[in-house]
């Protein structure tokens, strides 16, 4: 086995999915600020990502309309920026949930 | 923005210089995008200390963790900048900003080494002009048999023993201001289409 190969391969995928990632858990959870969203991301997925890197692609969601964000006044003087999809997010979601369930399908019976 | 109070003197230090490399990163952005940018970091920063602060861990170690998970300011946010100044520039057409555009661009893939040539060839179009200006007699774009032959310097003895012409005369400074001009608005176009469709 080319182990290294296959390390480039599953970083490359689960970067590839990181936006699916994040918009199923916003639908589910409903309203998430970024450090939360970052737990979510690492709790129900194994993948590892500078944390960082996470504001730039909600930044480019936000651009897309996809969610929206506001910010939360807190009691440690430290406000939260809390994300939710937007009608928008959710439809574009429907969309590629169906794209995935095809690919998945197709992969299945093709790598049987 | 409200900064997070440590205990201890070397927090401070670490924190406000990861700060200060965010600011540095940002200090192309707009007032409004840095300050958001900042107080999002920050927030993170302040979340992350929180969840480990009751575990007893040490409060250098725990802000150093939570730093390093989140990663340096300069490879985070470079592709969010790289992003916004191509969207400022293409936005404006002011070419300062879409030259910054495109040196942040150039690493992002082959179409920006493409439109760099284009602007090559637009620099190249301003300095024939700078060149006509100050060599009105032997600057010209010259044709022989009804074909392009040169753009450029060409002495008027030679121009007439190989039986050269040159077109424009007088047109040749408006001719080459106004395809500037187009190729410059042509570019700028292109480049916005190809940046919204990322």
């Amino acid at each position: 086995m080319n182990k290294s190969f296959v390390l480039r391969w599953q970083s490359q995928v689960k970067k590839g999915t990181l936006t699916f990632i994040v918009l199923n858990i916003l639908d589910k959870k409903g309203e998430l600020y970024g450090y939360e969203l970052i737990e979510n991301v690492k709790d129900k997925t194994s993948i590892i990502i500078a944390e960082g890197t996470l504001y730039p692609l909600m930044n480019r969601l936000k651009k897309e309309k996809l969610v929206t964000s506001k910010w939360v006044e807190q009691e440690s003087g430290i406000p939260r920026k809390y994300y939710s999809l937007t009608t928008t997010g959710q439809n574009t979601l429907l969309e590629m949930k169906d794209f995935w369930k095809m690919l998945e399908k197709s992969i299945n019976t093709i790598s049987k | 923005m409200k900064e997070i109070t440590f205990k201890n003197k070397s927090s401070t230090l670490i924190y406000r210089d990861y700060l200060n490399r965010l600011k540095k990163n940002l200090k192309h952005s707009s007032a409004k995008d840095r300050k958001n940018i900042l107080m999002e970091f920050n927030s993170h920063i302040f979340e992350g200390i929180q969840r480990y602060e009751h575990t007893g861990v040490n409060e250098t170690e725990n802000l150093m963790e939570v730093l390093n998970k989140l990663g340096d300011p300069q490879d985070v946010l470079k592709p969010m900048i790289a992003e916004k100044k191509l969207e400022e520039a293409t936005r404006t057409f002011n070419p300062i900003h879409v030259f910054k555009a495109l040196v942040l661009n150039i690493t992002n893939g082959v179409k920006y080494i493409f439109f760099a040539f284009l602007y090559l060839v637009l620099i190249g179009f301003l300095f024939v002009i700078g060149a006509k200006i100050s060599n009105p007699k032997e600057v010209g774009l010259y044709f022989k048999d009804g074909g392009f032959y040169l753009l450029g310097k060409m002495k008027p003895q030679l121009m007439e023993s190989i039986n050269a012409k040159e077109v424009l005369g007088n047109w040749f400074i408006p001719f080459f201001l106004l395809l500037t001009i187009l190729l410059y608005i042509i570019v700028t176009f292109l480049m916005r289409i190809t940046a919204r469709r990322k």
